[in-house]
């Protein structure tokens, strides 16, 4: 287990100790995870291992059994969803859940009104934030028209139009084709690097996780199996076993 | 790159220009009626205030209120008992000294009442807009039969069971206008604020608003009071245009038929409001004037009372079944040449 700045600093996003138990079901067993700006940390494993658990207990949406969630030494489990977002936690969702009957630029403007954006200047942040997730000629669309592709992608726009400290995307690539997913690649590399926004990735293409994280924590049953830079992780046995297996990495 | 001025977006304000250019056209046909059609034209004017403010709680939260109507009673009550002469007040009814000596212009009178129910809505929104799923339509069902059962039977302040007369009449055809052009731009004024934009996404996924930053209950308080006094001005109107009223005045007869004047025109769009009011005032007038009789060859055919009803609940049933979205579903009517929302 390595992570080069081991001491946890204040401006980082902090889970200790979380356990989160379902009608017996142990989804979360005792989860640390740092996440710092401009960091890409990736979470992987088999599914059912309490990815969208974990996303929804740092945003609010599961309230842990055991356990704290701190941004920037701020202690959030007394805040609301809406209140957690605004303090530029992000998310996006597996199933996207687009505002389905709005435009792909109301989706993406009421983003940016999170941002306290006047209504204007929301307007044209929202066309820029569609612009660059390749979108800008939808921008007038209704998302339940949209393939399936770009209504990701507008759930991706809406997330990014919020310029959010902290990130947590939940399979952005699933469901998007080769070219989509080396764009969204671009796009998560963009942000990260403009807006010094750390982001967590989970993602089932290990190709780009591999690619795109600076380090991987890896979930197993509820739990961290391992927790290193993508070599250490590619070298790691008991990641190989439990979720790798011969997948091309 | 994007160009952040293309005009992809409906703009609301076009479609309330619109539709008030096309009650402007209604009004100018209507001021050659003869009186007993140009006040059907004027009721249905006021009606459209009040499905106006309806469509701005329900159209854009996506929840429905079954007791939007009370906000009328407020409105209506609180004007008639300002305008009265104090004459007729004592008589009729048993005020404090200084509520019976006040006698106010309804120009003044009006907004006070609109005040004072938004200020209601305010207070009972800040405990309903806590309710989640239909339990919040079943408590502003609640509502209503409280506001009516106290109208009913405040003696002292509405007069109980005696009807409340003497009211100033002085909602004719172009108040009516007025109002519900009025009526149709603050509507699209609070649409194209952020509030409305946040309204209308936690109405597509709750949870999603949540993630967006978007305070839910705070964003329906906002509409529930903004809609309460739109509705509470339709109250006011209506008041003033019948000159009289009992606690049945607002009560459930009111509530379907501007709910289903609301759902029928289709309730996620403005444009679907006036289809609404249009269609739904065109039937029931056709209606009550066959429920009334017209003679033919010398004989007189009337049909059976409440066939008007009948007609309006067969014509909810026929929408709700073929076009749950209503007529105008998300439709907007807007200037040649702009994309629709
Ligand atoms: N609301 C819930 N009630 C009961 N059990 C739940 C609930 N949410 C998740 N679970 C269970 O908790 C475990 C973890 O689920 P979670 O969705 O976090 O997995 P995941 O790692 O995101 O998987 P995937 O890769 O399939 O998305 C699963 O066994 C799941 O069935
Ligand atoms: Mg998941």
């Amino acid at each position: 287990m390595t992570g080069e700045a081991g001491v946890a600093t204040a401006s980082a996003l902090e889970v200790a100790g979380v356990v989160v138990n379902f009608q017996g079901l142990r989804a979360i067993d005792d989860i640390h995870l740092t996440l710092r700006p401009g960091e890409i940390l990736g979470l992987i494993g088999p599914n059912g291992a309490g990815k969208t658990t974990l996303i929804n207990v740092l945003t609010g949406f599961q309230v842990p059994d055991h356990g704290s969630v701190a941004l920037n030494g701020v202690d959030l489990l007394p805040l609301k969803p809406h209140q957690r977002s605004r303090l530029g936690l992000v998310r996006t969702f597996q199933n996207v859940l687009p505002f389905a009957g709005l435009t792909a630029l109301e989706n993406v403007e009421a983003g940016a009104m999170a941002t306290g954006m006047a209504r204007g200047a929301g307007r044209a942040w929202a066309m820029e934030v569609l612009g660059r997730l390749g979108l800008a000629d939808k921008a007038a669309r209704r998302v339940d028209t949209l393939p399936f592709g770009e209504e990701r992608r507008v759930g991706i726009a809406r997330a990014v139009a919020m310029k959010p400290k902290f990130l947590l995307m939940d399979e952005p690539a699933a469901g998007l084709n080769d070219a989509e997913a080396e764009e969204l690649q671009r796009v998560v590399a963009g942000i990260v690097a403009e807006g010094e926004c750390g982001v967590l990735l989970i993602e089932h293409r290990m190709p780009l996780v591999f690619r795109l994280c600076h380090r991987i924590q890896v979930l197993q049953h509820g739990a961290t199996i391992a927790l290193g830079t993508p070599e250490e992780i590619r070298a790691h046995n008991a990641v190989r076993a439990a979720y790798l297996g011969d997948e091309a990495v | 790159m994007a160009e952040p001025s293309t005009p992809v977006a409906h703009n609301p304000l076009h479609t309330a220009l619109l539709l008030a250019l096309i009650l402007l056209v209604v009004a100018a046909i209507a001021g050659f009626f003869p009186p007993a059609l140009q006040r059907t034209v004027t009721q249905a004017m006021i009606m459209l205030v009040v499905v106006t403010g309806l469509y701005t709680f329900c159209g854009n939260s996506g929840v429905f209120s079954f007791g939007h109507i009370a906000f009328m009673a407020i409105g209506g009550y609180t004007s008639a008992i300002l305008t009265i002469l104090p004459g007729k007040k004592e008589v009729a009814l048993d005020l404090p000294v200084w509520l019976e000596q006040i006698q106010l212009p309804v120009s003044v009178a009006g907004p006070v009442a609109v005040l004072f129910a938004g200020l209601v809505a305010l207070l009972v929104g800040l405990v309903f807009m806590r309710l989640r799923g239909i339990a919040l339509p079943m408590a502003t069902f609640a509502m209503l039969v409280i506001v009516y059962v106290v109208a009913l039977n405040w003696q002292a302040v509405t007069g109980g069971r005696q009807a409340l007369v003497g009211l100033p009449r002085t909602t004719g055809l172009w108040t009516g206008f007025g109002f519900a052009a009025l009526g149709l731009f603050v509507a699209a004024l609070y649409d194209r604020t952020r509030h409305g934009l946040a309204l209308r996404c936690s109405r597509e996924s709750e949870v999603a608003a949540a993630a967006t930053g978007i305070d839910l209950e705070r964003e329906r308080l906002i509409a529930f009071v903004v809609s309460a006094m739109i509705v509470a001005a339709g109250g006011v109107l209506f008041a003033h245009f019948l000159g009289t009223m009992t606690a049945n005045t607002f009560y459930l007869d009111l509530t379907f038929v501007t709910l289903t004047m609301l759902v029928v025109g289709g309730m996620r769009s403005l444009t679907g409001a006036c289809a609404g009011v249009a269609l739904v005032s065109v039937v029931s007038e056709v209606f009550r004037s066959i429920e009334r009789g017209f003679s033919l060859g010398g004989t007189t055919i009337a049909a059976p009372p409440g066939l008007q009803e009948i007609v309006l609940a067969l014509i909810l049933l026929v929408i709700l079944l073929l076009r749950p979205h209503g007529l105008a579903g998300d439709w907007e009517l807007t200037l040649p040449g702009r994309s629709q929302r």
